[in-house]
């Protein structure tokens, strides 16, 4: 008989809005935090050591958060509805906003920050989705240079979600960006050409995610499959495994950083794990009463520390600590 | 013959008979062997005139003193050789007859011994040719019958005399493959004659042929001589005419035997039409045969000899008309509508075949011409076999059609049904693809060579699967084994709206709602609700039922069907009277369609099955019956017997004493006081037919669920006190439905007389079948006997043997204990 599926650790309320976004932030010295964005446009950090909320960030008049992100210490991202991305500076208890950057996307596509780290001089690079709806524009930051256009040749759609990360190689960073008609596209950020692309799934792409270490991805639609592919040597996209769900819809997939388990976050409810390497199920996560929106891994540097968040639409996120044991 | 050499004969003879001096009989029989020479000139007039006396004179010396005399080396040359040399058809009479007539006795030992040496030199086969060699021997009538009933026959003739001690030889395997050789040799022989210019007749050899066949020997026969003429007929145009020769010799009365056993032997049409040649359009019984009987009538025969037979018509232009006369008559007996009702389902499917081939065999033109046939095959015989209960009927009948529409010039209106394919379509499907299978026909053990080579693939996905987990522990490091899995049951398909809770409320959400997911969740959920609410259930009983009955399958819910079943079958349970009042009178009502009302039966059937189960301890409605038990007069038994047990218990000591099981409870059937309400409704207004039903007529289909489930109704009320009741008025109802014409009705009918039978205590059976006993037991025996439905016969038997046990019960009461 195999283990009944586990609680969650603990849940936080009082979002009082729909959790549309969640990121950790633990590993650096302080309490670990996370940040998380409502539908009601505000972003809360809150503190995991008191399970309370420290902070409330509001800074997008009210729209929807959609995405956050950490660049360092002291600056968050968030990205709203309200066609900006919002920089704040949040040192020694302030919070206001630092800088904006207008993107034009009425879209829902979640953003995507690269840090280029000490090479690049402390820069990074912000890619998103622009007014036109199917390009796809990467900036540098903080100096708000553009440094490429992506836009696909075909008639592809919206861009739906992308993400971009900066492989072994040493080359210029890639992308891959899923679009409405189904399809994915590997792009060469530096030079702005695509590389290959891939139709995976029949109806839209609503959220992907790439492990750079094994060269591999996975994507999720309106329909009840979960598609893996991976990058061979040419850096063509090829199709894996997939993974059959008893109820459609994902809203957002995440692999936690050891390369060991996917999580899904399902409008059927409820978190589903995988195993990474070949997508086998391994557990459905009951807690919530409605769509769960988002699902994160924190960044703990203990393995035993380390914690799942869902954030769903009935205002709650949930913590979870599951294949913990090295 | 000069009178003196005549005389010297009959003297030498007459000592042979007479003498008792020793010297005299060996000096005749040296004399007399003279004339058995082929360089004797009086050899011919010897051997017709005095060749018979004489070997009946040396059979009478066996038990004479010169014969025991005779040194052991001299008997073969003095005696034996006699047997050997001369006419082989009058030694072999001889010698039967003596084996015939005489008693174990040592002279029967050399007889018979004599008789293997005969069969063994080739005496036969010099027997045959002398009947064939150019006019050479033309016997009487009579002597001809006697000779072939004699060669034919000697394998019984000597088996009944010499019992177990009859030698290999005269064994029919050994006989009949000896005679076969014979036969292939005088064959060859034939060859050889005619290519010298001299003339042969094979009567002899083709009647003979025949009377081994028409005595059951075909198959020995044709396993020798089938693959040598084959063989021979392949590279011999004289052989291929010989052996045509030889079948047309082939007296009419055993050609049925002679054709039957060709055409099982080869197995393809090329060596068929080279064996046979066009006998089929000179000989009348011939053509019979292979038109009609071998098509028609036997359908017991392989597919093989069906794609021979067709396949022989097909191949030569001048058998072509026959084809299409047998299309013709296949399709007339594919579409007869009483053929359909009264024959067997195999005889059907092998006309089917039959009908099948020959359609792909014929050319489009030819099919041009025969579109008038195959219409109006297509007319009736669609509608009688869509008509017909039976369910490979039906799919025979779509096989077909399918096929047949394809064939007629009406490209556009083709037929197309949808079935499942079984074993039998496959192989209806299968005879029409001759391409494939021509190559393969030409060995016998056809199906076993398929499955030979069908075998091979899946080994090769089974290396496959091995070499799997080989390249999966190269690659162990990438699987997720290290997690293991939590308990995933808990995930299911969810449900957009919230089951209901109340019964009134599911009730609500069927009758009115018009969300699908609504009426899903209060579908599955019905069954549990009227279970768990019972007094609430009892109150809607009728209304929800009514509801359910009408319900359609709006929104194609999953398990639709089983959920409606489930929850009606819940409600009659739950409260069988109303309900069961409701269904029963709504069956023979107006404007149901014929699906509701096999549901309703079928809800009667389910609900009446579970009502006889004893009550399980789960079960919510236990309390309801144990709450009326208690007032049993069992309380002081009970009691005393506890006690005993705990008495015996105090002073018993057990080892390893297991878990002492509690015997079964006993609790009151809950069917026996209501199976008169689901029962006699249910008989009622059967015989009133209305303008949307008529259960006697056309909705034969319902009637025979009707009785099915009317047989089990009566098949569960037995020890019920209402079951004599029920048996006389199932009887009485199903007697007037005997010898409906379809079989699923008679099968109903033989279903609830079964039911009877076993569930009416047999003093009152009796009672109500006194008049009719003996009527019932001529009906049963004949429908064992004669009724094309195997399931028919096998019900019919268990009703002879149900009936001969009430009736022995009730004659010898003391007999059964």
């Amino acid at each position: 008989m195999a283990r009944p599926p586990p609680d969650p650790q603990f849940i936080l309320r009082g979002v009082g809005a729909a959790v549309n976004t969640l990121h950790f932030s633990c590993d650096r010295p302080g309490p670990p935090l996370l940040f998380s964005g409502s539908a009601k446009g505000a972003v809360h950090i809150w503190n995991l050591d008191t399970r309370r909320s420290e902070n409330v960030l509001d800074g997008h008049g009210g729209s929807s958060v959609i995405w956050v992100d950490t660049l360092n210490r002291e600056t968050v991202l968030s990205q709203g509805r309200d066609m900006r991305v919002c920089l704040w500076r949040l040192g020694e208890g302030r919070g206001e906003v630092s800088d904006c950057v207008y993107t034009g996307s009425v879209g829902f596509c979640q953003c995507c920050v690269l840090s280029r780290g000490p090479g690049g001089g402390g820069s990074s690079l912000l890619a998103y989705a622009s007014e036109q709806m199917e390009e796809v524009k990467v900036m540098e930051l903080p100096s708000k240079v553009p440094v490429s256009s992506l836009k696909p040749d075909k008639k592809l759609g919206m861009v739906m979600c992308l993400k971009m990360w900066q492989p072994d190689s040493g080359e210029g960073p890639l992308l891959v960006a899923g679009y409405e008609d189904g399809s994915l596209v590997l792009w060469d950020v530096s030079l702005g050409r695509p590389l290959s692309s891939l139709s995976v799934h029949p109806e839209p792409v609503m959220c992907l995610t790439f492990d750079p270490s094994r060269q591999r991805g996975v994507s999720g639609s309106a329909e009840n499959i979960i598609r893996s592919w991976a990058l061979d040597g040419q850096l063509n996209l090829q199709q894996q495994e997939t993974v059959e769900l008893l109820n459609p819809g994902i809203s957002q997939l995440c692999v936690r950083g050891d390369g060991k388990i996917l999580a899904s976050a399902g409008w059927d409810h409820q978190v589903r794990v995988f195993g990474w390497k070949k997508l086998k199920p391994l557990a459905v996560l009951k807690c919530h009463s409605d769509m769960v929106l988002s699902v994160a891994f924190s960044d703990h540097s203990d393995p035993a520390k380390r914690l799942m968040a869902a954030g769903s639409k009935d205002q709650r996120i949930s913590f979870w600590s599951i294949y913990n044991q090295t | 013959m000069e009178a003196e050499v005549r005389l010297k004969i009959t003297h030498c003879v007459r000592a042979v008979t007479q003498s008792r001096d020793t010297e005299d009989v060996f000096d005749a029989l040296r004399t007399l062997s003279g004339y058995l020479d082929d360089r004797c000139s009086d050899r011919g007039e010897f051997c017709r005139i005095f060749y018979t006396p004489l070997l009946q004179a040396l059979v009478k010396g066996l038990n004479s003193d010169w014969f025991h005399k005779m040194p052991g080396s001299q008997r073969t040359e003095l005696w034996g050789s006699f047997f050997l040399l001369g006419p082989p058809d009058q030694a072999l009479l001889t010698l039967l007859d003596a084996i015939t007539s005489s008693d174990p006795s040592a002279g029967l030992e050399h007889l018979v011994s004599m008789l293997e040496q005969f069969l063994s030199t080739g005496r036969t086969e010099v027997l045959l040719w002398s009947r064939c060699e150019g006019g050479a021997v033309t016997d009487s009538l009579q002597v001809r019958e006697v000779l072939l009933g004699r060669l034919v026959g000697l394998p019984p003739l000597t088996a009944n005399k010499l019992k177990t001690d009859t030698p290999l030889a005269f064994l029919p395997q050994q006989y009949f493959s000896l005679l076969a050789n014979d036969i292939l040799s005088v064959l060859e022989k034939t060859c050889k004659a005619l290519r010298g210019g001299q003339d042969c007749s094979l009567g002899f050899v083709g009647q003979l042929l025949g009377k081994a066949c028409a005595q059951g020997h075909t198959a020995l026969v044709f396993r020798t001589l089938a693959p040598r003429l084959s063989a021979n007929t392949l590279s011999d145009a004289l052989w291929r005419r010989v052996s045509v020769k030889l079948l047309e010799n082939v007296p009419d009365r055993w050609m049925e035997a002679v054709i039957t056993g060709l055409v099982q032997a080869v197995n393809d049409p090329d060596t068929l039409s080279r064996i046979l040649g066009n006998v089929v359009l000179k000989n009348q019984k011939a053509q019979l045969v292979i038109t009609h009987k071998l098509l028609l009538l036997q359908y017991h025969h392989k597919d093989c000899v069906l794609r021979t037979l067709l396949g022989y018509l097909a191949q030569d232009d001048e058998r072509r008309p026959l084809l299409c006369q047998v299309l013709r008559a296949l399709c007339q007996a594919w579409s007869n509508s009483s053929a359909v009702k009264h024959t067997t389902v195999e005889q059907q499917v092998y006309v089917s075949k039959a009908l099948l081939l020959c359609l792909t065999l014929m050319t489009p033109q030819e099919i041009e011409h025969q579109q008038e046939v195959l219409r109006q095959c297509m007319l009736n015989g669609m509608q009688c076999h869509l008509d017909s209960s039976v369910v490979r009927v039906r799919r025979i009948g779509m096989v077909v059609g399918e096929h047949i529409s394809q064939h007629m010039d009406t490209p556009t209106a083709r037929l197309s049904f949808q079935y499942e394919h079984d074993e039998e379509t496959r192989a209806l499907l299968h005879i029409t693809q001759p391409v494939e299978t021509k190559p393969d026909s030409a060995h016998s053990p056809e199906p076993e060579m398929e499955v030979k080579t069908s075998s091979p693939p899946p080994s090769t996905e089974s290396s496959a699967v091995a070499s799997q987990p080989a390249a999966q522990l190269d690659s162990d490091l990438d699987s997720d084994d290290e997690l293991t899995p939590y308990d995933m049951s808990a995930d299911e398909v969810k449900q957009t709206c919230a089951p209901p809770r109340y019964v009134r409320d599911c009730l609500e959400g069927l009758l009115t709602s018009e969300d699908p997911d609504r009426v899903c969740a209060c579908l599955q959920a019905a069954e549990g609700l009227l279970r768990r609410h019972i007094s609430t259930t009892k109150e809607v009983s009728v209304e929800f039922t009514k509801v359910l009955l009408h319900m359609e399958d709006k929104y194609s819910t999953a398990n639709f069907l089983f959920h409606r079943q489930r929850a009606m079958v819940a409600l009659a349970v739950t409260d069988p009277i109303p309900v069961s009042e409701y269904l029963t009178t709504e069956f023979h009502s107006l404007n149901y369609n014929l699906r509701q009302r096999l549901d309703m039966l079928e809800v009667i059937a389910v609900a009446v099955q579970e009502l006889s189960q004893p009550v399980t301890n789960r079960n919510e409605s236990t309390s309801l019956v144990t709450v009326v038990s208690p007032d049993q007069p069992g309380n002081d038994l009970k009691h005393w017997r506890q006690v005993v047990e705990e008495r015996i218990k105090s002073k018993t000591r057990r080892f390893g004493k297991g878990p002492t099981q509690p015997p079964p409870k006993a609790t009151p059937n809950r069917y026996a006081p209501v199976a008169g309400y689901f029962f006699f409704p249910l008989l009622r207004n059967y015989d009133r037919p209305q303008a949307t039903f008529d259960l006697l007529g056309s909705d034969h289909l319902v009637l025979g669920q009707l009785l099915s489930t009317l047989g089990l109704l009566m098949h569960l009320a037995i020890h019920a006190p209402v079951a004599t009741q029920m048996g006389k008025a199932l009887l009485d109802f199903v007697w007037a439905l005997r010898f409906h014409s379809d079989q699923s009705v008679r099968r109903g009918v033989l279903m609830c007389v079964c039911a009877v039978f076993l569930a009416m205590p047999s003093q009152s059976l009796l009672q109500e079948l006194s008049d009719d006993l003996l009527d019932t037991r001529a009906w049963l025996a004949d429908v064992a006997e004669t009724d094309v439905d195997s399931d028919c016969r096998n019900l019919a038997v268990q009703c002879l043997i149900l009936q001969e046990r009430s009736v022995k019960k009730e004659l010898h009461p003391d007999s059964q204990m």
